[in-house]
């Protein structure tokens, strides 16, 4: 019998970032109010296509995704491509894992890269807090939709009577986990507490992240990882000037008490942006004249039970870290980056202090060891999202593309860490190698 | 020519209400000056109106026609000046090219200049060139040249002007419902105001059996489905035939190998009825 020759090669090859754009962030109702999703993942995949000379190419896929999204932009990703300058004939498709998006969109397109399933693609994210679609209310949801079913004009208008005025209502999305009806940052303040992490912590942490994105800019090295759009050139929400005495004047925003300590200076606030990233095996980037930034290595996602108390909402990646690392044979020091999303200030210091911490990792984690504390000189050195801002599914890409130039920079071999949290107690990881 | 620069856009509802009241126009020639407006920022709220309503995606670089609306004000003011030897109010805009030189973004800062040629006999009554050219740092980005009719004794014997390509046959591209409120929509973000558009009694008065659609957004419409191939640095070239009575339903059909490349619109009832041939090179 013949053996048929195979089509694919067995082993798996390296999957390469080789770049990345977005377009700044803007807070909610700022300039991008009237901008939609599709608008802004077109505008950042276009400032993508022109920096590496891609028009008219057909890329292998575009994966991408938003949060919060309209029942029209179902096919979000392939809508933006097909009015982006990429070859019409390049397919797409959507996905959504809540602020681990972006990152999750890469680890698929990377995964299909390394099984040659694909030689090209762009991994994204875009989220409006802005331009957010809006419901009516249940009660008149469900009446509407008989009103559809009726036939004949004389049974729909049987059914329009059926409508009362308390049924009318409109509901814009939340950020409430719905099966326990609170906030995030409600869900962040009892984890914060748990872990007794101080305001002056979050403070600091977010007056650094501050200080470290303006430098970022102020160097130049955001210049081939951003364009702008609609008159913003930087993330509106960053303040270079940001001080722990103004930090210090803002009221507690989550959690009840003398002892709340989050407030919108160490939280994120609610923006709109879109991000998307360059990946291709390194046979694609070379025929194309294009640098292999970074690897992209390996990734773990992990979800915890928060609903019945077992865990804090925004803990997951703490359990995908230390599987991600058995698996690689890495220690969590074995890193030159860690990018740790700043969806609160308090989830980055309780990551850190539950990593420190023997009985956490003896009992939840299943160690013998603690992972132990990181060189802090050495996380989100270029700011990350309480300076940026966080549109939740655009960060991903932001990361990625940031870290992978930050690591080809540094040197083949260097390493680093991404770390981001997401709704529904989940947690997505990835280690990326500079190339 | 003389230059008379403006310290602000003429507001387009005056230029109408004026033009009809006033007496009827003679005369065989045309104004030999040029209306213009220097140093025109661009309003990103009004670019995302425009794009929204005529199908672009949003972002910075201005859609190709849009230079024309900025420039309209200077058109209409020109036209219904009394020495313009046509009527304002009942032209019937039948031609317009553009040629985009580069792409233009809302970060640039226009000058816009108007002044009109070629006044010319035709069968159906005489027709002007109304020419905007837009400027940005001293070198020319964008022209554009409407070429309007003012219906009456024409001369049999007189040149048509250029006659378009056939409109392609075959399948739609796409089907648009254009609404009863479309003319309304397009008069608040263009601020043509020419009742005509407005409703269907003002539209009426005016000899119309219903409000009619902008050509303008009609040519718009068109261009922003073409995509990538109407951007950047190319000439459009649209010929207005009959116009579109609102409420509507249009086919879009293209021939993308016809070169140039051919679009028109057609409507989806009654398919020979053609409203714009549109090439694009």
């Amino acid at each position: 019998m013949p053996t048929p020759a195979p089509t694919t090669s067995s082993t798996p090859r390296r999957a390469a970032v080789l770049g990345g754009n977005r377009i700044p962030f803007a807070r909610q109702f700022g300039p991008y109010a009237e901008a939609s999703n599709q608008d802004m993942l077109t505008a950042a995949i276009d400032g993508l296509v022109a920096r590496y000379g891609l028009a008219g190419e057909r890329l292998g896929e575009v994966v991408a995704g938003a949060v919060i999204k309209h029942s029209r932009d179902f096919n979000l990703a392939r809508e933006s491509v097909l009015g982006s300058a990429l070859a019409p004939t390049t397919p797409a498709y959507d996905v959504q894992q809540a602020c681990g998006t972006g990152l999750q969109a890469a680890i698929l397109l990377a995964n299909k890269i390394a099984l040659g399933q694909v030689d090209s693609g762009l991994a994204g994210g875009v989220d409006t807090s802005s331009d957010a679609p809006i419901t009516v209310s249940e009660k008149l949801r469900i009446k509407l939709l008989k009103v559809n079913r009726a036939k004949g004009a004389k049974n729909q208008l049987l059914a329009l009577t059926g409508i009362r005025p308390t049924d009318f209502g409109i509901e814009t999305p939340s950020n409430g986990e719905p099966r326990t009806g609170l906030s995030m940052g409600e869900h962040m303040a009892q984890t914060a507490k748990r872990w007794g992490i101080t305001r002056e912590a979050q403070d600091e942490l977010a007056m650094t992240s501050h200080h470290n994105l303006a430098a970022a800019y102020d160097r130049g090295f955001q210049d081939d990882l951003v364009t702008s759009f609609r008159g913003l050139s930087r993330d509106q929400n960053l303040r270079p000037d940001s001080s722990m005495e103004k930090l210090a004047t803002l009221k507690p925003a989550f959690g009840k008490g003398e002892n709340a300590t989050m407030t919108a200076g160490n939280s994120t606030p609610l923006t709109d942006g879109a991000s998307v990233v360059l990946m291709g095996s390194e046979e694609w980037a070379a025929e194309h004249g294009l640098t292999v930034q970074a690897w992209f290595v390996d990734a773990e996602t992990a979800a915890v039970d928060y609903v019945h108390g077992a865990e804090g909402l925004l803990m997951a990646p703490t359990y995908a870290v230390p599987r991600l690392l058995a698996r690689q044979g890495l220690t969590l020091q074995d890193f030159d980056y860690y990018e740790i999303h700043e969806a609160f200030a308090a989830t980055v210091l309780s990551t850190l202090k539950a990593w420190e911490d023997e009985d956490f990792c003896r009992d939840r984690l299943g160690l013998e060891a603690p992972l132990g504390s990181i060189d802090r000189s050495k996380l989100n050195v270029n700011g990350s999202s309480l300076a940026a801002g966080h549109p939740f599914a655009a960060t991903g890409g932001r990361i990625v593309a940031a870290l992978a130039k930050m690591l080809h920079e540094k040197g083949p071999g260097s390493r680093g860490l991404i770390s981001i949290c997401a709704a529904g107690g989940q947690g997505v990881v990835a280690i990326l190698e500079g190339a | 020519m003389t230059f008379e620069t403006l310290s602000h856009a003429p507001k387009l509802s005056r230029v109408f209400a004026r033009a009809a009241l006033s007496r009827s126009r003679t005369g065989d020639t045309l104004p030999d000056r040029a209306l213009r407006l220097a140093d025109q920022a661009i309003d990103r709220d009004h670019v995302a109106s425009y794009q929204r309503l005529c199908g672009w995606d949003v972002n910075d670089v201005l859609p190709h026609t849009y230079p024309h609306v900025l420039g309209f004000p200077l058109q209409a003011a020109l036209m219904g000046s009394p020495d313009f030897p046509l009527p304002l109010m009942g032209l019937v805009h039948v031609e317009n090219v553009i040629t985009v030189q580069r792409p233009l973004t809302a970060d640039d800062r226009l000058g816009l200049t108007v002044h009109a040629e070629r006044l010319a006999a035709h069968p159906k009554g005489r027709t002007v060139d109304l020419v905007t050219e837009v400027d940005v740092d001293g070198e020319r980005v964008w022209e554009g040249r409407s070429t309007y009719l003012a219906r009456g004794s024409g001369d049999p014997a007189a040149e048509r002007g250029s006659q378009p390509p056939g409109i392609p046959t075959g399948f739609a591209t796409a089907q648009w419902r254009l609404p009863a409120d479309l003319g309304r929509r397009y008069a608040a973000v263009s601020g043509d105001v020419n009742p005509i558009h407005l409703s269907a009694l003002t539209a009426r008065a005016m000899g119309f059996p219903s409000a009619i659609a902008h050509g303008m957004w009609t040519y718009a419409r068109t261009l922003s489905a073409l995509g990538r191939a109407a951007q950047g640095p190319v000439t459009s070239h649209v010929w207005f035939r009959k116009p579109v009575l609102l409420p509507a339903a249009v086919d879009l059909v293209v021939d993308p190998e016809a070169t140039p490349l051919v679009a028109g619109l057609r409507s989806t009832r009654t398919p020979e009825i053609e409203h714009l041939v549109l090439t694009l090179s």
